[in-house]
């Protein structure tokens, strides 16, 4: 049983790590996806690897013009959405004391504004019963030294969850958060200005906060956001899944 | 879908409601189940509902010996043990100033005491890629007037699966929580009567009670490799009500 037949999917920040497994997944079972992503290349890439049923769109989640764009092909290419996964997201280190107003700006600009307006915007294309899920993290409720803007806007995405949970209520949107843990991505060695060397301690350290013993696989967070997805959730709402090993449960 | 193919599982409480909605797509995703209840009646008619993959044994999870009974029964057919749902519980309402300790050892004995040793009684037949899944509750997080021995046995619940998740580390078996809210089944219209449950499914932004069987979906995704990445967390399935 193919759990997403015939169901139109949009993913942010789709062109690797957990975008990409995710937007593989929800083709596999049964969906078609637009996914985006600030990258031509890697986007173009991610698409050749689902192979079918995807289209891409080139865009930066934080400018509204590049979302009124991507939200114009889904209407063209499919009239409606059944679920999205505003998951795109940045972060870098920068300890409190150095940090730059361009660093929280962007921040901010990627991961809080940039899922408001991902969300506000598709909702004239969706459909009453489908789900939203927003890709939060496990640094919504844990300290992390060098990354608090990332975890403070994290948990932001939280809690647009809840109030979205109940402004989406009357058209039977499901809205959840889904919390992965540390992932076995390229974000951690390319994005987030850790050099090598740190990005590996930084992998190792994880290791021994995680009762699971290992860092997550994208494939893994890719199942449960096809949970959220999929109507054997019906009942899951405005909740945030963690999906970390058990690193924040603990 | 065939996500559980092989796979042997337990489910205490397992005759009514979400324990019997649970077996039911356990069974569909290609498990074979043994069911645990307290009475022959309700356990004969779910064996009859659920077909040829299904095992009964009747019994209290607050009796040890029950217990040695189910678990010998499932190794003497199967050998070993995938998926423990722990689900087996009982809840009833005393307002504090009438709680007496008979109404406190009850909820306790059944929700805490038998929950633990449902799950330190099967491990011996567990091994790598075991799931345990355990029944919390909406009311371990919220209050909830008149039952206090509920909510904090649940609250106990859900914090035994934070504990065993250490316990467990470095031999592949999860534990989670699977929470549900405001669930239609008998134990609650028992509770609450139905208006009773009527008002409590309004309360919800989903605006309705639950079906056992969205509960029975949410264990089958916790009790497959789907949520392979996750141990000590919880699921709360309960229309939104105690997260907003």
């Amino acid at each position: 049983m193919k759990t997403l037949e015939g169901k139109v999917a949009v993913v942010t920040g789709g062109s690797s790590g957990i975008g990409l497994a995710t937007a593989q997944r929800f083709v596999e079972e049964g969906a078609h996806v637009v996914i985006t992503g600030r990258r031509e290349k890697e986007l173009k890439e991610a698409a050749s690897l689902i192979k079918r049923n995807v289209t891409t769109v080139v865009g930066d989640v934080s400018r509204l013009d590049d979302l009124d764009r991507l939200y114009a092909v889904v209407k063209e290419k499919h009239g409606h959405i059944d679920i999205l996964f505003a998951n795109a997201g940045a972060g870098t280190i920068a300890p409190l004391a150095v940090a730059t107003e361009a660093h929280f700006d962007q921040t901010f600009d990627v991961n809080v504004k940039g899922v408001f307006f991902t969300v506000q915007k598709a909702l004239p294309l969706f459909k009453d019963g489908g789900s939203i899920i927003l890709t939060s993290s496990v640094s919504n409720v844990l300290g992390v030294p060098g990354f608090s803007a990332y975890a403070a806007s994290k948990a932001a995405v939280r809690n647009f969850a809840r109030a979205w949970t109940l402004e989406l209520k009357d058209r039977k949107i499901r809205v959840n958060a889904m919390s992965p843990g540390p992932i076995d991505t390229p974000a951690l060695a390319t994005t987030t200005g850790l050099t090598a060397e740190q990005a590996q301690q930084a992998a190792a350290q994880f290791t021994t906060q995680i009762p699971m013993g290992r860092r997550g696989m994208p494939e893994e967070i890719a199942a449960a956001v096809a949970f959220l997805a999929s109507d054997q959730s019906s009942y899951v709402t405005g909740v945030d899944l963690a999906v970390d090993g058990g690193m924040a449960q603990v | 879908m065939t996500r559980l193919n092989g796979k042997t599982a337990v489910i205490t409480g397992g005759a009514t409601g979400i324990g019997l909605a649970a077996a039911k797509r356990f069974i569909e995703e290609g498990a074979f189940v043994f069911i645990f209840g307290r009475r022959q009646e309700a356990l004969d008619a779910a064996v009859a509902d659920l077909g040829p993959n299904t095992r009964a044994v009747k019994g209290s999870v607050s009796d040890e010996a029950d217990l040695d009974r189910l678990y010998a029964a499932v190794k003497a057919e199967r050998g070993t043990l995938d998926i423990v749902f722990a689900n087996a519980g009982v809840g009833s309402q005393l307002k504090l100033g009438e709680i007496t300790a008979k109404h406190i050892d009850e909820t306790f004995d059944v929700n805490v005491k038998g929950t633990i040793f449902t799950v330190q009684k099967a491990l011996p037949l567990m091994g790598n890629g075991g799931s345990i899944i355990l029944t919390g509750s909406s009311a371990g997080t919220t209050g909830a007037p008149a039952f206090t021995a509920y909510s904090a046995s649940k609250a106990a619940v859900r914090n035994l699966a934070r504990t065993w998740a250490e316990d467990l580390k470095g031999t592949g078996i999860r534990v989670n929580v699977l929470t549900p809210g405001a669930v239609a089944t008998e134990l609650a219209a028992t509770a609450l009567g139905e208006e009773g449950l009527k008002a409590y499914g309004a309360m919800t932004a989903l605006q309705r009670m639950g079906d056992p069987a969205e509960l029975g979906a949410a264990a089958a995704f916790l009790a497959s490799d789907d949520s392979s990445f996750m141990t000590a967390s919880e699921v709360a399935v309960d229309g939104g009500l105690a997260q907003l």
